[in-house]
């Protein structure tokens, strides 16, 4: 089971979708990190040499945010939003959607679990109505 | 959609112009303005502007971190006074 940044990846999958397990490195950074340490996309980690598994750890130190690093940043730009007091900020503040959803229904992963209030019309008798 | 880079940001020209002459002159007296689709620019840095939310002048200092944001994004224009019924518990 090859390490890389910390994180294992997992040993039955084509490198390009295990790198994807590394927090900060999606489809376009895993296949650039391979292109750039000349490894096949295909090739299976648990296949990969000691050699290889350096090279991709090597690249990803040296260009690559990832990990705590990578989710400090966004906390921090988050924060920042707060600071600011900008609507976004405000949104993140009270916890609904940033990007301007609708928040009538809908909304559960900001939102969380539906919390029941008596009384409220759901949105079916609305279509009734 | 995000705006094209090859026009740059937004900044309302009448604005900027006033900027500029508060910054000549030395003056630090709140702006006043309706611009809220102008994106501030590192030059509003340290300026105090009072931008309007469609009733009344919102107070604001622009700090750096504002920079790349839009006026409009720092005076609401809605109320929001809680749900009814609430306060329980």
């Amino acid at each position: 089971m090859p390490r890389i940044s910390g994180v294992d990846v997992p040993p039955n999958k084509q490198v390009q979708y295990s790198l994807r397990y590394i927090y900060g490195v999606g489809p376009h950074h895993a296949r650039e990190i391979l292109k750039e340490a000349g490894i096949d996309f295909t090739l299976k980690s648990k296949d990969l040499s000691e050699d290889e598994v350096s090279r991709i750890a090597g690249i990803i130190d040296r260009n690559y945010t990832v990990e705590g690093q990578a989710r400090r940043h966004v906390t921090a730009c988050i924060a920042r939003l707060r600071d600011i007091g900008c609507y976004r900020g405000m949104r993140h503040r009270v916890g609904l959607p940033t990007r301007g959803q609708r928040t009538r229904c809908n909304a559960r992963t900001r939102k969380g679990p539906k919390k029941t209030v008596a009384g409220k019309k759901g949105i079916k008798e609305l279509h009734r109505g | 959609m995000t705006r094209s880079q090859k026009k740059g940001p937004f900044v309302h020209e009448k604005l900027y112009r006033k900027v500029m002459q508060a910054k000549d002159t030395g003056v630090n007296t709140p702006i006043r303005t309706w611009a809220r689709r102008c994106t501030i620019v590192p030059e509003f840095v340290g300026r105090k502007f009072e931008i309007h939310n469609g009733n009344r002048f919102i107070p604001l200092f622009v700090t750096e971190d504002m920079v790349g944001h839009k006026l409009g994004e720092f005076a609401l224009s809605r109320t929001f006074r809680g749900h009814s019924g609430g306060r329980k518990r």
